[in-house]
């Protein structure tokens, strides 16, 4: 018999995962030998379930496929049920160094339950960095932080800005290191939630969307897929330069609001996974973005014009000189 | 060395990291790998990273990204260690100050300033009282806010006659637990240290509130905690705080007689012989060859070191554990119900827990028709 399986070429490697034959990468995926660069982590992950691996090559297509590098972060695993339920009623289980750390979810929303235990993960284990609930973009190695409560609308101004250029960090995580100042990428797909999925859609030609995901947990899903420019940059950390404080208001007009100094710390260090945690660490590392930046509060209803605005403001921001 | 069993052998690079940091200097990106998920499993990371990072050849001899995670894990444990610091203010606010309160483990560790506390991860705070002072102890929390967790009449009685300690107490929102003991040991169990010598010998800390056990009674409980109130499973931190504990406060050649002729006052000397075995093979704890301690039979020695590497050591998670450490596992928890009840109680425990399984699959097969 003949092999018809497509055989991974020797030395023109394809760079992409979105250019490797399914086959493969779900034989990567069997054998663990994939980890996933995310700029501030490397993840580790094993899976045997069909329905995740082709849902993660749409979401995941920009990312390269990079031999299991020796080191990785967090060894997890996306699997299915156990036992006679498994037949009955499909379940997707996520592992993290053998430990199942939240109820499974059903089969076909694997992908969902991979990119929150991963989040989890992250914001449990990474207490190496002040881990702001922030929006990170950056123009070049300037970078904005946008912080704003649940529902505000960040995950869909982020996912807007990457698609008109700006590079993105993380559309969850502000990575901030508190020896360096920098925010680090920690690059995942964007969770568009209800609305936000066919905002988006529509918003631009190449936005990349995965399946949507109906009634999960946090409602309607779908995950926008980040651009290659923003992945080929994820090793590179960012200077924080601007703070923004958006929020969405159907028929708004563009209004913003320079923030004091005092307003903009408690926002963005309230708005942390682990602010308490770090103690003063994360105190001297707030304080230091916010002496350096301007921060402003910014409402509006009309995408481009906000994204024209902070072009702008980032642009003016004089935060490198003060940073140096 | 002791057979490590099946363990991976990044046991071996964790061992020797515990025992002389100085190792990062031979280890490899592949072995950190390991050795940090095996470090996290066994609660150890804390451990590890403080003993690394003060040392700035050693630092700067670890790469990056392993850094990373030495420095989480120390955010975490001062976290940790600060809850705990408020926790002991919020109880010496709570507690009259006639009555004598002694902290046991963690706390008192932290409070000794003992460098064994350094990284070390507190889970919650261990207080210990004479049994005539346990009714106003309790009465005393209870009126400052701290409650008793929902358990059923059964477990409340466990606790009451046959442990050594109170259900755990807390203060609804406050991070941890505080568990009240009058002793160190199960009442029920079949070592039973001398109280009234434990209590004799306390000691006060300069600008303290709290007390501590005498430092050879701090060594022999952590002993007694681990080999006979433990069912053996992944204690390896027990075993580092017994190390930690030895290197602080035995020293002398009259240190280790003192430490022996205690064991003996204690009747613990078999879980102390077995603690230096460990300690020694494993960790490189200076102990003296010539300790008059009695040697258990060969035999039981062959059992033990079959069953503590495979229950006690961490491992690798990605492969179901096999059968030598499930056949461990069952044999190190048998051993803790063994040692922890007479055969009569033994019997009845059983007998209600199989009883409560039993009416809980029933309830459950109802419901799900």
């Amino acid at each position: 018999m003949t092999s018809q399986q497509p055989q991974e070429p020797q030395h023109t490697q394809p760079t992409r995962i979105r250019d490797l034959p399914l086959t493969l990468l779900e034989k990567r995926f069997s054998t663990a030998s994939l980890a996933l660069d995310y700029g501030a982590a490397i993840v580790r992950v094993r899976s045997r379930l069909g329905v995740f691996v082709r849902d993660f090559q749409q979401v995941y297509g920009a990312f390269a496929v990079a031999d299991a590098p020796p080191f990785a972060d967090f060894h997890t695993e996306v699997c299915g049920g156990q036992g006679l339920r498994s037949f009955l009623r499909p379940q997707s289980r996520f592992l993290i160094d053998g430990i199942q750390p939240f109820d499974p979810f059903p089969k076909a929303q694997a992908l969902p339950h991979f990119e929150w235990g991963v989040n989890w993960c992250f914001a449990q284990r990474f207490n190496q960095h002040v881990l702001l609930h922030a929006g990170a973009l950056a123009l070049g190695d300037r970078a904005v932080i946008m912080a704003a409560p649940p529902g505000a609308g960040k995950s869909t101004l982020t996912a807007a800005m990457m698609l008109r250029g700006f590079r993105m960090l993380s559309d969850e995580f502000g990575v901030l290191c508190p020896r360096t100042g920098k925010l680090w990428p920690m690059l995942k797909p964007v969770a568009l939630k209800n609305r936000a999925v066919d905002v988006i859609r529509d918003f631009a030609d190449n936005a990349i969307l995965g399946p949507l995901y109906k009634g999960t947990r946090k409602g309607d899903v779908a995950h926008l897929a980040p651009l290659a420019a923003s992945v080929d940059a994820r090793q590179r950390p960012a200077r924080p330069c601007l703070l923004l404080f958006p929020s969405f208001r159907d028929g708004a007009t563009l209004n913003i609001r320079r923030l004091p100094g005092e307003e903009a710390f408690a926002r963005v260090a309230f708005n942390s996974f682990n602010y308490a945690l770090l103690g003063q660490i994360s105190f001297a590392a707030v304080a230091e973005v916010v002496a350096a930046c301007p921060a402003f509060a910014l409402e509006y209803s009309r995408l481009d014009e906000a994204i024209e605005a902070i072009r702008t403001m980032i642009a003016e921001s004089t935060s490198d000189a003060v940073a140096a | 060395m002791i057979a490590l069993g099946p363990a991976d052998p990044c046991v071996h690079t964790l061992l020797a990291l515990l025992a002389d940091p100085h190792h990062v200097l031979s280890i490899g990106l592949p072995e950190w790998d390991k050795t940090i998920r095996l470090a996290r499993q066994a609660r150890l990371l804390g451990v590890l990273a403080q003993r690394i990072q003060p040392h700035d050849e050693l630092r700067s001899a670890v790469p990056e990204c392993v850094l990373g995670h030495l420095r989480s894990a120390t955010v975490y444990s001062a976290h940790r260690g600060h809850l705990l610091r408020m926790e002991l203010t919020a109880l010496a606010k709570a507690l009259p100050p006639e009555l004598p309160v002694v902290v046991l483990k963690g706390a008192a560790y932290m409070l000794q300033k003992l460098d064994l506390a350094r990284g070390r991860l507190p889970s919650d705070v261990d207080l210990m009282v004479a049994h005539s002072d346990l009714d106003p102890a309790e009465a005393a929390l209870r009126n400052a806010g701290w409650e008793f967790e929902e358990i059923d009449a059964y477990t409340e009685r466990y606790y009451r006659q046959w442990s050594h300690e109170l259900p755990p107490l807390r203060v609804p929102g406050h991070p941890l637990e505080v568990d009240l003991h009058h002793t160190i040991t199960p009442v029920t169990g079949r070592l039973k240290p001398d109280t009234t010598l434990l209590f004799a010998d306390l000691q006060a800390l300069p600008g303290e509130r709290f007390l501590v056990l005498h430092p050879l009674d701090q060594i022999l409980h952590a002993v007694v905690h681990l080999f006979q109130d433990s069912d053996l499973q992944a204690h390896l931190r027990d075993l580092v705080d017994i190390d930690g504990l030895l290197r602080a406060h035995v020293h002398s050649h009259d240190d280790w007689q003192a430490l022996a002729a205690r064991a003996v006052q204690h009747r613990v000397e078999r879980p102390l012989w077995y603690a230096l075995r460990y300690c020694r093979a494993w960790l490189t704890t200076p102990v003296p060859e010539d300790l008059p301690l009695a040697t258990p039979p060969a035999a039981v020695i062959r059992l033990f070191d079959w069953v503590f590497p495979r229950c006690t050591l961490p491992r690798i998670p990605d492969q179901p554990a096999g059968i030598s450490r499930r056949t461990a596992a069952r044999l190190g928890s048998l051993r803790h119900q063994w040692l922890r009840l007479p055969p009569g109680l033994l019997v009845r425990q059983i007998a209600h827990k199989s009883m409560r399984a039993w009416r809980a699959r029933i309830t459950l097969r109802q419901q799900s028709e």
